[in-house]
């Protein structure tokens, strides 16, 4: 119900803006904006080469140290 | 080929043990030939929620391996001849686990039954990502929580990056059943409202589960909750497996348990 001295927002509403805020972070942290194009690439090269099933690409990050891993899966 | 269904939620202690034993027998009591796998290599919980950890004799791993047949290997349940239970290995590490083994073993599963259903680890690690390679869908179960609804979502990202069907070109169906929902915390804007966790994840709604006491009663029993029609999460459970055998069935609000005034005043009478 609305009273005027109620004006505190509801936990939900604030649980609600948080994960909002925290999946939207989770999902760039996890991610440069350059993957798909990178990921395309990967493949054309490695296709000259040989057959490519899939590439898979992660940033990792382990306190300072950041790192991109390059998986690439080679077809039978 | 059946349909294969991977149980899943990023977080740990939400329920989706306790949700896959009661969706698998709620589908076989509609009659459809069922079959809960225990993915969960290590921790062995399956068994127990459904009373048959006295009757393993062979785990999926021994199966994956050669060392026992499917049909040695699956245990018929005690409360349907439709529902069949593969057990999670106690002994080997994760690491056995490995996708052409795994193809294999769900191949031949899903020839025999008309439903697979695989509980999935708690967390995202290779057990998780495993799990998912080939199911067709997936049942992601969610506390109306921060962080099980922040990890659900994680689960979710690899689930529509990591699954074959997905590798292929294909859409993996997914399908949230939001567990452990109070009411009246809901009503007085304490908890996460199931619309507002629908708008964040973005999925499927496949049901709604009150939170219900009667579920660990149900599980010290090795009796899955569904088979008690009077508690409100077993019949939550009874549509939820209605809905998977493809009957249109509305999505119930989950009303006050009978803590309520009404309540009391009907318990009096059942």
């Amino acid at each position: 119900m609305i009273f005027p001295w109620n004006k505190k927002k509801s936990s939900a509403n604030i649980a609600k803006d948080r994960l909002r805020i925290a999946i939207m972070t989770d999902k760039e942290h996890n991610k440069y904006p350059f993957m798909e194009d990178l990921k395309a690439d990967i493949i054309a090269v490695v296709k000259k080469y040989i057959t490519v099933r899939d590439v898979d690409i992660k940033k990792e990050q382990d306190g300072e140290l950041e790192a991109l891993s390059i998986d690439v899966q080679i077809g039978k | 080929m059946g349909m294969i269904i991977a149980v899943i939620s990023g977080k740990g202690g939400v329920g989706k043990t306790t949700a896959s034993a009661n969706i698998g027998l709620g589908i076989a009591l509609n009659g459809k030939k069922c079959v809960l796998v225990d993915f969960d290599i290590g921790q062995r919980n399956l068994d127990m929620i459904l009373g048959l950890e006295n009757r393993v004799v062979y785990d999926m791993v021994q199966v994956m391996d050669g060392e026992a047949t499917v049909s040695q290997a699956i245990i018929k349940s005690k409360s349907s001849p439709n529902l069949y239970f593969l057990a999670a290995s106690q002994t080997k590490d994760k690491s056995v686990l490995d996708s052409d083994k795994i193809k294999k073993l769900i191949d031949e599963l899903s020839e025999q039954f008309e439903y697979v259903i695989l509980d999935s680890p708690a967390g995202i690690e290779s057990g998780y990502e495993h799990t998912i390679e080939f199911a067709n869908s997936a049942i992601v179960v969610v506390n109306p929580e921060v962080s099980s609804i922040r990890d659900s979502d994680r689960a979710i990202g690899i689930l529509d990056s990591k699954s074959q069907k997905v590798k292929d070109g294909e859409e993996v169906a997914k399908y949230l059943i939001i567990n452990r929902i109070i009411p009246e915390m809901v009503s007085s804007g304490e908890m996460l409202s199931s619309e507002d966790i629908l708008e964040i994840l973005n999925i499927k709604l496949l049901g709604k589960v009150a939170e219900d006491k009667g579920v660990i009663d149900a599980s010290n029993q090795g009796k899955p909750i569904i088979l008690n029609p009077k508690s409100v999460a077993g019949r939550a459970y009874v549509r939820i497996s209605s809905r998977l055998c493809g009957n249109n069935i509305a999505i119930e609000e989950p009303s006050a348990s009978s803590k309520g005034i009404m309540g009391k005043f009907r318990g009096m009478f059942s």
